[in-house]
Parts: C-alpha cells; sequence; structure tokens
C-alpha cells in the first residue's frame, strides 16, 4: 500500500516538474567530457551540471567522463558514426574541421536562431579557434595557453632579480646560462629552461614561431606554411637551447614529468600550460613567479584546450536545450569557479569582473599573467584533417630534436606531406 | 668445466632478465608505499604511507568498477569456453560442407585489429540496444577466432581410440565432448583462460567508447582519470592505482603460478 503510495507521489510530482517545465516531458541530454588536469576537473564539472539540473527540472543532464581528449573524440565519432552522438561535448579546439567535415556538429548560429550577440563576449583569440567561414561552431570552455614559470629563490642564486622573468630569446639564453648549475663531474644538476617536447611538441613550438612572427596555417584550415623560413628559424633556436647554449636538456623532454622536474629543483624555469597553475600553487616548495612566454619579433602564444560542441543529430528541443546549458556554465559566475578549481583560462573579460575572481586573483595575480597574454594569442593550430596533419609536423619536429634530420629537411618534407593531404581541401 | 660455466652463465642471464622485468614493479611499490616527496627519491628510511592508495581509491567509485571488472572478465571467460569448444570440436572433428572456407575465416579474424571494427561493433551494439552494458563490452569477443584455434589444435591432438572406445560405451556426441576432450584440454583452457582474463581485465578503449555509466564501466577507465597530462603525472598515486587495479590479477597470478607455467608448456604457448 505504502508503496503504491509512494510510486503515485512520485509520479505526481514528476507530472507537476513536467507541468512546470513547460508541459513537454523532460529533455534528455548525454554530455561527452575530457579531463586532462586531474580528478578535481571531473568534479567541479558534475558538480556544475547538477546544480543546473537542479535549477531546470525540465532537462537531464547526464554527464559522461571520456577520458582524455584523444579517448573523447575517438568515442564521440564513434558514437555519432554509429547513430548515437551524444547532444554535446568538450573536444580540443582544433578538432572543430574535423567535426564539420564528419557533419556531425551544427553552428551556434544556427541554435541560436539569429541571436549571437552573447558570442561577442568571449575573447577574440579564443573564438579564433571556434569559428570557420563566418560561423561559430565552438564555445570556449576549458582554454588554456602556455606561460613561463620560474623558481624566485634559483634565480636569486645565481645572482638574478627574483622578480624580472626573461622579456626576450635573448634574455632567456642569458638567464638560463647563469641558472644551469653543473656538479664536480660536470654534470647537470639544475637547467636553465625546460620546454617539453614530447607527445605534441608542436603546441609548445607553436610560441616560439609566433614569437618569430610567423602563423602555422590558414584560417580555413588548408594551408600550412611549415617551410616558411621563419618556422625554420624558430626551430633552429629551439634545439639551439640545448645543442649550442647548453641551457636546456637535449633530446625530447617529456611532458608529463615536468611539473615534477620544476618542483624538484631540476629547472629553474619551465614552460608549460597554465592548465597547471593550481597544481604548481599547491605543490611548488619554493616561491615562484608566472610571466609570459619571452618575445622576440614579437610576444606571442597560441591558445588550447577545448570548446564545446552541440551535435547535429539531436532533436531541435535538446538542441534548444544544451545552448540553454551551454550559455549558462560559460556565463561569468561559473566560468570563473571553473577556473578557480581548474587553472584554465576563463574565456570571458566580464568573468575576470566578478566578486569571487576579484578575490582570487587579489590572493593569487599570478592567475592574471595567462588572461593578459591572450591579446598577444593566436589560434593554435588547426587544420582539415588535423590529426594526420599534427602528426607529421610533430614527427618532423622529433625528427630535428633528436638530430634524426636538420630542421630545414624535415620541415621541408612535413610540409610536402601536407600540402598533399589539404590540396583536397582548396 | 664448460658445463658449469653454461649454468652459471644460464643463471646469471636468468637473474638479470627477471631483475629488468621486475624493475618497474619495485619501483611502482616503492612510489606507492612513499609521500609524492620520495617518488623519484631512493631514501631508505623514509616514511611509510598508504595515503596514496587512499586516495586513488577515492578518486573513482573503484569498488563498483572492480564488481564491473570481475563481472565482465567472467562472462567473457564462459562465453569464450562455450563458443570456442563447440566450434573447435567441429572444426577438429567433423566433416561438414564448406569447413575449410569456414576457418579461413576463423583464422582471417586473428590478422584483423580489433581497433578498425570499433564503429562496425558500436552500430552492432546499438541495434542490439546494448549500448552501456556489460555485454556489450564482452560480447564483441566472445568468438575468438584464437580460442578455436587453440582448441582445435588441442582436440586433434586427442587419439581417436579414446573417442570410439566412449562411442562403443554409447557416448553421443556431447558426451564424448564433455568427458573425453574437454578434460584432456584442461592446460589449454588453463592457459587461454590467462591470456583472456588478462587481456580483457586491461582492456580500455573499446569499454570507454561503449559505456557510459559508473554501473558498467570497468577499472582501467576508473585508472584513467589519473593520466591527466596538462597537470603533470603524480607518480604516487598513480602507482598506487596501477598497483590497486593489477593486484587481484597479480595475486591470482601468484597463486596458481605453478598450474600456470606447467599448463603454458604443455598448450604450446610461450
Amino acid at each position: 500500500m505504502s508503496l503504491v503510495r509512494k510510486v503515485g507521489a512520485t509520479l505526481g510530482a514528476a507530472a507537476l516538474s513536467s507541468f512546470l517545465a513547460g508541459g513537454a516531458s523532460a529533455v534528455d541530454l548525454q554530455f561527452f567530457f575530457p579531463v586532462a588536469v586531474g580528478g578535481k576537473a571531473a568534479e567541479t564539472i558534475e558538480e556544475l551540471t547538477n546544480e543546473y539540473a537542479a535549477a531546470n527540472p525540465g532537462v537531464n543532464i547526464d554527464a559522461v567522463y571520456a577520458g582524455s581528449y584523444q579517448d573523447t573524440v575517438t568515442k564521440t565519432l564513434t558514437a555519432v558514426r554509429g547513430g548515437t552522438p551524444p547532444q554535446l561535448a568538450v573536444i580540443l579546439s582544433v578538432d572543430m574541421f574535423t567535426l564539420i567535415e564528419e557533419d556531425a556538429i551544427v553552428s551556434f548560429d544556427e541554435v541560436s536562431k539569429g541571436d549571437t550577440e552573447w558570442l561577442k563576449a568571449f575573447y577574440p583569440s579564443f573564438m579564433e579557434n571556434s569559428q570557420t567561414g563566418g560561423k561559430t561552431y565552438g564555445i570556449p570552455f576549458q582554454r588554456s595557453t602556455p606561460v613561463l614559470y620560474w623558481n624566485k629563490e634559483a634565480f636569486a642564486e645565481a645572482g638574478l632579480d627574483p622578480n624580472t622573468p626573461p622579456a626576450s630569446w635573448e634574455e632567456m639564453v642569458e638567464f638560463g646560462k647563469k641558472l644551469t648549475k653543473k656538479d664536480a663531474n660536470g654534470n647537470v644538476t639544475q637547467w636553465g629552461v625546460r620546454i617539453p617536447s614530447s607527445g605534441f611538441p608542436y603546441w609548445l613550438f607553436q610560441g616560439f614561431t609566433t614569437q618569430n612572427d610567423v602563423i602555422l596555417a590558414n584560417s580555413d584550415g588548408n594551408m600550412t606554411n611549415f617551410d616558411d623560413p621563419k618556422v625554420v628559424e624558430a626551430l633552429d633556436f629551439m634545439i639551439d637551447l640545448s645543442k649550442e647554449h647548453g641551457v636546456m636538456q637535449p633530446g625530447i623532454i617529456e611532458w608529463g614529468a615536468t611539473p615534477k622536474a620544476f618542483f624538484e629543483g631540476q629547472t629553474a624555469m619551465m614552460w608549460t600550460t597554465t592548465g597547471n597553475l593550481t597544481n604548481v600553487r599547491d605543490n611548488a616548495p619554493f616561491d615562484f613567479g608566472v610571466a609570459m612566454l619571452p618575445a622576440h619579433q614579437r610576444r606571442g602564444a597560441p591558445t588550447g584546450g577545448g570548446n564545446f560542441y552541440i551535435f547535429k543529430d539531436s532533436t531541435d528541443e535538446q538542441k534548444a536545450a544544451s545552448l540553454d546549458f551551454i550559455k549558462w556554465i560559460s556565463a561569468p559566475e561559473q566560468a570563473a569557479r571553473w577556473t578557480i578549481a581548474t587553472g584554465y583560462v576563463a574565456p570571458r573579460p566580464d568573468a575576470w569582473e566578478t566578486d569571487l575572481m576579484k578575490k582570487y586573483v587579489a590572493d593569487f595575480p599570478a592567475a592574471l599573467v595567462a588572461r593578459d597574454q591572450l591579446e598577444h594569442a593566436v589560434a593554435e593550430l588547426s587544420t582539415y584533417q588535423n590529426q594526420r596533419i599534427t602528426t607529421i609536423f610533430n614527427d618532423a619536429l622529433e625528427a630535428a630534436i633528436t638530430g634524426k634530420s636538420t630542421p630545414e629537411q624535415a620541415l621541408k618534407e612535413a610540409q610536402m606531406q601536407a600540402d598533399r593531404i589539404l590540396k583536397a581541401y582548396r | 668445466m664448460t658445463h658449469s660455466f653454461d649454468r652459471a652463465l644460464n643463471t646469471v642471464g636468468a637473474w638479470v632478465l627477471a631483475l629488468v622485468w621486475f624493475l618497474p614493479l619495485i619501483y611502482a611499490i616503492w612510489t606507492a608505499f612513499h609521500p609524492g616527496a620520495y617518488a623519484t627519491r631512493f631514501d631508505l628510511l623514509a616514511p611509510l604511507t598508504v595515503e596514496n592508495f587512499v586516495n586513488a581509491w577515492n578518486a573513482a567509485p573503484f569498488a563498483r568498477y572492480f564488481l564491473n571488472t570481475v563481472m565482465l572478465v567472467t562472462f567473457i571467460l564462459i562465453g569464450q569456453f562455450v563458443l570456442c569448444t563447440l566450434a573447435a570440436y567441429a572444426f577438429a572433428r567433423y566433416a561438414f560442407p564448406g569447413k575449410s572456407i569456414l576457418f579461413t575465416l576463423v583464422l582471417l579474424q586473428l590478422l584483423v585489429m580489433p581497433d578498425i571494427l570499433i564503429v562496425e561493433n558500436y552500430v552492432t551494439m546499438r541495434r542490439l540496444d546494448l549500448v552501456d552494458t556489460i555485454a556489450a563490452i564482452g560480447l564483441p569477443y566472445i568468438a575468438s577466432g584464437f580460442g578455436i584455434f587453440l582448441l582445435r589444435q588441442t582436440f586433434k591432438t586427442v587419439p581417436k581410440e579414446l573417442e570410439e572406445a566412449a562411442r562403443v560405451e554409447g557416448a553421443g556426441p556431447l558426451t564424448v565432448l564433455w568427458k573425453v576432450y574437454v578434460p584432456l584440454a584442461k592446460p589449454t583452457y588453463l592457459a587461454y583462460g590467462l591470456v583472456s582474463v588478462s587481456h580483457h581485465w586491461n582492456n580500455f578503449l573499446w569499454p570507454l567508447i561503449v559505456t557510459n555509466s559508473v554501473e558498467t564501466r570497468p577499472v582501467t577507465v576508473g585508472l584513467s582519470v589519473f593520466s591527466a597530462v596538462d597537470q603533470g603525472i603524480d607518480w604516487s598515486i598513480i602507482t598506487a592505482a596501477t598497483l590497486m587495479t593489477s593486484g587481484p590479477l597479480l595475486i591470482a597470478f601468484l597463486l596458481f603460478q605453478r598450474q600456470f607455467v606447467q599448463s603454458f608448456m604443455r598448450a604450446g604457448i610461450k
């Protein structure tokens, strides 16, 4: 008897809530998200989706952890081809062209039905990777940019001003030489700088090319610029950090082990993503500073990270609900919370004006560096057939870094291979 | 003289290989039981801790994941045993039209990388309405070409006289299979079972793709939470989680070590 009553009550409540939601039955959304920054990020995403669901009883969001960025795009594309795409997902901004080619996503212009004013709230440098052909396909969410972290104690010890990071390539070499320490046998115990190059070397290398005032790919995603003399020059410089100047460990340097090497004093400076900010803040046993990457012809850095996408094969109701959710989670208040939890760069200026964020940066001004660098940032390398093109480019960089090929030769070959693939898209 | 020298060389070689194989495990054990600060530094007196295990355990619903993985490998193993036994028996002892073509198709499966079939498998699972179930993770692996091939080869070595004797006693084909072939192929079952269980215990990509909820996902998906490249790798917690997830397999192997080694020798998988 009591069970029947309970079921009845639940049904009544469900009916009531769906009535309140406009008479329609609840909209179910499936949301795939990757985690690239440790367990806390997954918790925060679930917290935010639950909060949204609580405030919007007409919408059920099933937030599905989908592995790394790479796994997430694989899982999503499999689901798309299998006929059960998620309604929305966070996927690398550089996978935009791939998703368009698969005909998997819809533009926000279409879903917003002409009301595109809200898209202007985001930083233009983050939108570069989110728009093509005059349409917006992605909304910046967990976006990052590489910055330079430096160990203030090591700087003081080397006789440098602990509060002045290197501002140019020349200064980075000069400081690096002072910071590189050797033991009695001539083995290096502390390197000047560490710029990881395993897995996806193109990303940090794009810092060098941007600073050398050259762009790696056009915004239509069908033309690369790998063998430009300025790109060769940038690669020469990166390799010379080890070969010529001896301020960086030679060979391929691991990404994953980089923060740890910094904490343990194996390097006095490191280039890595702002996604690491919270980690460094929690774990560095010394006073550290965060700076923009050093400049050469100009200042510059790529952006990186993931965007929200809405998938085509959903009902109009689902698309509208996805849009509403994305608008909510990328709104200033939520963006600020996400930034504080992870270290990602809040993708819109007004998020930095919220009280929460003001309190955070007052306490931790280093968080502002990435934001200020956005003014100089460019789109991350992204083309059609992005996986293949970046693999070609990464292989070329690795061949040059390990000395298997000269930078010029490696880049020339990479350009030829890229041309062959991209010809079909011009 | 040369004989004892030979022997010494063998022993030394075995020890070196064993150590090389064992080093990562030793490192994992060392790192997992010490605070993060000692991850890359060796200090005999470093304080011991189980905190890494506690943190790892709490980072994902591992209890549920373990249950799922156990259900998954059991389901796959039973399915494979039943299906492969029946198929292998047919291929080994019966003549029927199209036998060699069918057997070639089974062998062909050994040459195809399972990763290529992910999309196709996904579509099939969706048609069966099984996406996000443990069955969906296991089904594509049940008709194992390797298992059929291995058992067929084993069944072929069984002397025909044994089968004939059983037939004389009035046993039907299934009784013969159950009473004669299966008992004689025990070492093969054990060896194949080990390979199958450890493979599916460690499988990651397909389960990640075809499942969405905590109720169906295996431990490997839980483990992947720790490999967050953007933030740098915390070796202590990763090694703790790795030991934790591979622990049951390691312990099982150590317990049944003798049987396993013997069955591998007999089954000819080396």
